[in-house]
């Protein structure tokens, strides 16, 4: 029924860092989205373009599913939606209005203070984000990728929160910071004590929150008031480190053995994971699909499963265009 | 010293003579403008706080930050509902002290939809439409201003407009697609409403300020097409809020 449709999607982002399957926002959103509908047998692949010319070719996140390319994580929601793999399937229509009203408000208060965290702070964006983004993109691109983004995020910033006579950005910060706070206590008081802010699943409301959330909390910032803000508000850490462990634990294992050195941290999730891995292998055979997928299998490699899946072994075969 | 300072200034009680500026009601205000005018006028008198509306051609100029409206009170300035709302709270008169954490974080989210949506919507049509932007909107935005100024003026103020439209991501999207977000929102707005009176309990909020603002001068400006009206007319419930807020809050400029 779905592999009509499902016809072989890619998904274009960047690479991840930290204990994150990426470290870009907009990247992480449409992720967690993917990382759910996975289950519902949406079939995404996801493909970083670290180390690629797409680093300044293309805007990502992007979904390129046959000819069309979507971009903008409410634009891909939308494409996935009229694919029916919808996260937000089972909300009541006063949910979905709650939803479009919490995503409104972390755009507006939240993403300026983090645009600004990562890309316009001096000590942060000299220390961790150019070096990151420079060491992803391939030579000579290292020299423009982060600038460009940097000029990018300061005029975002000055051009919707800075008023006339305040061209100068050291006359909003401190409106950006008190909103983001603000903002951030807001989303606590909402979340309360559970898993996810609807139900028990996760929706695209949550999405949104962690691709916002989970870079803050996991990145190592040099300086950051808004970091240790959050550091205070227990059930948002929480949120993130949960959806991290139960939707992103076999990534995880693949990033392990690429990274110098895994972080204590990311280890004692992992022995925990590795009993939900067990489980969810037993009871999903999409699970081991996911694996190959991330191992980023060589073409001659053969899936070891015991029922191939027509779609699978069609895109293989298929000749790229 | 100056927190002290701080609280003197604001212990002083509302003044008669507070007033309210925006630009020139029949010539020049476009839409957006109206209505964030009208939103803060809603408020201040849902709180009960009297204020009169002067309408002066360089309101925008006035304004401490560029935004319109802006209200002088005693000898300070305050612009745009946002600031104007904490404004009223440290004199003592606020409308969502009523609130508990999760209300009062729904009724920001919801006023931040309306000002992503809605407030960005309009601004679109307004200035990145040509129709409406060649017919209405640099026509009257200049209309206090002789040539050359009028010129150089109104398409100033286009680019500015097209040049955020751009960094938010609105630069690309076509009328339909707009015109689609606002349903969109609207349908949002009608389902929190539900069939209540307001947004909460039964009391008025600056949501609700806000809501009406916007809502009713959608249905009461006439642009080039009625398409915008009529996505909001497509919600009876949004109607019956607004008519109410008129008639409750208005009612000696009703017909």
């Amino acid at each position: 029924m779905n592999q009509n449709m499902a016809a072989a999607m890619e998904l274009r982002c960047w690479g991840g860092d930290w204990g994150l399957p990426s470290v870009h926002t907009e990247s992480l959103i449409v992720l967690l989205l993917k990382a759910y509908t996975k289950f519902s047998g949406a079939k995404v692949a996801v493909s970083p373009i670290d180390w690629t010319w797409k680093t300044i070719t293309v805007t990502v996140p992007e979904l390129v599913c046959g000819d069309t390319a979507v971009q903008e994580p409410t634009q891909i929601l939308n494409f996935l939606r009229k694919q029916r793999f919808n996260a937000d399937y089972e909300l009541t229509a006063r949910q979905g209005a709650d939803t479009m009203a919490y995503i409104a408000l972390l755009e507006e208060k939240l993403q300026p203070a983090l645009l600004h965290t990562f890309w316009v702070d001096a000590e942060n964006y000299s220390n961790l984000t150019r070096p990151w983004f420079a060491s992803r993109s391939p030579f000579p691109l290292n020299f423009f990728v982060p600038g460009r983004l940097a000029s990018g995020a300061l005029s975002r910033i000055l051009l919707t929160t800075g008023e006339a006579p305040l061209h100068r950005i050291s006359e909003v910060e401190g409106k950006i910071y008190s909103d983001a706070k603000e903002c951030l206590n807001l989303l606590s008081y909402r979340l309360g004590t559970a898993n996810f802010f609807f139900g028990n699943s996760p929706t695209s409301l949550d999405a949104f929150a962690f691709g916002f959330l989970a870079p803050l909390h996991k990145a190592s910032l040099p300086s950051s008031p808004l970091q240790s803000h959050l550091r205070q508000l227990d059930n948002l850490t929480g949120f993130c480190d949960n959806i991290l462990a139960v939707y992103f634990s076999s990534d995880h294992f693949c990033k392990i053995a690429a990274q110098a050195g895994p972080l204590p941290p990311v280890q004692e999730t992992m022995d925990a994971n590795l009993q939900k891995l067990t489980q969810l292998v037993n009871k999903e055979s999409n699970l081991i699909e996911k694996m190959d997928d991330n191992l980023r299998s060589s073409p001659q490699h053969k899936p070891h499963r015991p029922e191939p899946k027509p779609s699978l072994s069609s895109a293989k075969s298929s000749t790229p265009a | 010293m100056v927190c002290r300072r701080y609280t003197n200034k604001a212990a002083e009680p509302w003044p008669e003579n507070a007033t309210l500026y925006q630009p020139l009601k029949e010539d020049q205000i476009l839409l957006s403008d109206c209505a964030s005018s009208l939103a803060v006028q809603a408020y201040l008198r849902m709180c009960g706080l009297p204020v009169q509306v002067f309408c002066r051609a360089n309101a925008e100029y006035m304004s401490p930050s560029g935004k319109i409206p802006f209200i002088h009170v005693g000898n300070q300035v305050v612009s745009e509902l946002g600031p104007i709302v904490q404004f009223t709270k440290a004199k003592g008169h606020s409308l969502s002290d009523g609130l508990d954490d999760v209300q009062r974080a729904e009724m920001k989210a919801y006023m931040e939809l309306v000002n992503n949506m809605l407030l960005t919507a309009e601004l679109y049509i307004q200035w990145c439409d040509d129709s409406t932007a060649t017919e209405i909107s640099r026509p009257r935005y200049s209309s206090p201003y002789s040539w050359p100024l009028n010129k150089i003026l109104a398409y100033q103020k286009q680019w500015e407009v097209r040049r955020k439209m751009n960094a938010i991501g609105w630069g690309g999207k076509t009328l339909e697609q707009v015109y689609e977000d606002v349903s969109q929102c609207c349908q949002a707005l009608s389902q929190r409403l539900g069939t209540q009176s307001y947004f909460f309990n039964k009391q008025p909020t600056e949501l609700d300020a806000l809501v009406f603002g916007h809502l009713f001068t959608i249905l009461t400006t006439r642009l080039t097409s009625t398409e915008l009206a009529e996505r909001v007319k497509s919600y009876s419930n949004l109607l019956s809020f607004c008519r109410r807020i008129e008639q409750t809050y208005f009612e000696d400029k009703s017909s």
